[in-house]
């Protein structure tokens, strides 16, 4: 479980994907679709409860057209991805982006419950 | 002003000698002149204090205030140099908390002297101005914000470690003009209490945060839970009826001593509402009705009881908001 997350050095945007580079000198590929269907913001997430849901998110995400997005920095601990159509509202914790250059669901499986009081 | 730093020499009208502008000109100059000082002062405020931190909820009542204070206090506990700029202009209370009741703003050629407060950290609130506490100023608009622009450009902090902005609730334009105003703000921590409406407002913080493009570093849950110490046999279960009709068991240590966390409100939902976000959870403070007393005479929690659970709550919080600012940076990311 202790697993230590090297730091992300490096990103490259290419044709329809980024190219990462991590400071354990590894290197990874999130395709824009893959990123982009794994928004954590309270819109996109609840969507991936349902299997259906979840394929129509997939769906509408694919419907975009690729292109490099811009990349921002949220403080030290997060990337903000602002693409020209559909949700930009994601803030990916870098824990996040590791677990999709890792082929992991970056939710661990867990529901999105939404108004969890 | 006999030395006015505005110089009216025109050397197109050099023949005919110096053309006096007038008195409206004059006012206008002097009035542009005083913007682009204090424009200039926030550069070098912004310079001059290393990391400042803005504190902010959905919802009034939260206990963003006192986190402020406890957050300053805690940091100055470890040394470090701190401020904190009281921005709620219709109800300061951050003099009280801090131990400076009745103190009156310092002024000292044209500059703004904090006060100072609990372990020296320096505090400047608009209850400064105040010729009575129990009146709240009633500034609209533009002048609200021309006041706040003020404060930050005239107050004279020196170096500090870390500045705390307390603002008042909800998501207005005081945290826009202080985000515009103030130069590099390391970001926004977010106070939320375990209700519902608590978190339904402090989801909406998030999103203005998003949207002032200043960074979330993280939400902290306040009254999150109850700690009831007590007396009984020892090595004896204990139960004790919660709310909600919840049963709370534990078991006496060999002194017979127990204690057990009530949660007063549902719990762990400003942990839900940062992970929903993707933002930092820093931690949860407990219902502490010393909070309540300290904020009545003065003294606030974490200077009358330093290694009591809500001080040392503090500390864990602190530990968390300076792991998210430290300047370990994603500056070494490239981007290409
Ligand atoms: N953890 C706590 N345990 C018990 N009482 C608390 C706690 N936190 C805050 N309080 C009390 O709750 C009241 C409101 O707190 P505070 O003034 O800090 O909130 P605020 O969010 O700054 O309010 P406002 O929105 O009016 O500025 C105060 O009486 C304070 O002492
Ligand atoms: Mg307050």
């Amino acid at each position: 479980m202790a697993e230590i997350m090297p730091t992300l050095i490096r990103i490259e945007r290419r044709q329809s994907d980024f190219h990462l580079t991590y400071d354990n000198q590894q290197e990874y590929t999130i395709t824009y679709h893959d990123l982009r269907h794994a928004c954590p913001c309270a819109n996109c997430a609840p969507l991936r409860n349902e299997d259906e849901t979840s394929l129509t998110l997939r769906s509408q995400v694919e419907s975009y057209k690729e292109h490099k997005p811009s990349v921002n920095p949220v403080g030290n601990y997060a990337l903000n991805f602002i693409w020209q159509n559909g949700c930009s509202n994601g803030i990916f914790r870098f824990e996040r982006i590791w677990d999709l250059a890792n082929r992991r669901d970056p939710d661990n499986g867990k529901q999105y419950v939404h108004g969890a009081w | 002003m006999a030395e006015s730093p505005i110089s009216t020499h025109d050397p197109k009208n050099d023949s005919q000698g110096p053309v006096q502008p007038s008195p409206q000109q004059q006012k206008q100059m002097e009035q542009n002149y005083a913007q682009m000082k204090r424009k200039m002062a926030m550069q070098e405020i912004g310079r001059k204090i290393k990391h400042k931190i803005m504190v902010l909820s959905g919802k009034g009542g939260v206990g963003k205030s006192t986190v402020s204070t406890g957050l300053a206090l805690s940091l100055a506990q470890q040394g470090h140099k701190v401020g904190i700029l009281d921005i709620d202009i219709t109800g300061p209370n951050i003099p009280k908390m801090m131990g400076l009741d009745n103190h009156r703003l310092h002024v000292e050629e044209g500059r703004i002297h904090p006060a100072k407060g609990h372990l020296g950290v320096k505090v400047i609130s608009m209850a400064f101005l105040l010729d009575d506490a129990d009146t709240p100023v009633v500034w609209r608009g533009p002048i609200k914000l021309g006041a706040i622009q003020q404060f930050i450009g005239d107050v004279e902090w020196g170096d500090l470690d870390y500045l705390i902005i307390d603002f008042p609730p909800g998501t207005s334009d005081e945290p826009l003009t202080v985000s515009q105003s103030l130069p590099n703000i390391d970001g926004m921590v977010i106070v939320t209490t375990p209700q519902a409406v608590a978190l339904l407002d402090s989801r909406k913080s998030i999103t203005f945060a998003e949207s002032l493009k200043v960074p979330v570093i993280g939400v902290i849950e306040n009254m999150s839970g109850y700690t009831l110490n007590g007396v009984t046999t020892a090595n004896s279960p204990v139960e004790i009826a919660g709310p909600g009709g919840k049963t709370v068991k534990s078991t006496s240590d060999e002194n017979g001593n127990f204690s057990v966390v009530l949660d007063i409100f549902k719990q762990g939902g400003g942990k839900s509402t940062a992970e929903d976000f993707g933002v930092p959870f820093l931690g949860a403070l407990p219902f502490d009705p010393g909070f309540v007393r300290g904020g009545d005479d003065g003294v606030h929690k974490i200077v009358s009881d330093p290694e009591g659970a809500s001080s040392i709550a503090f500390t864990k919080i602190v530990e968390a908001v300076q792991e998210q600012i430290s300047d370990k940076a994603p500056s070494t990311l490239e981007i290409i």
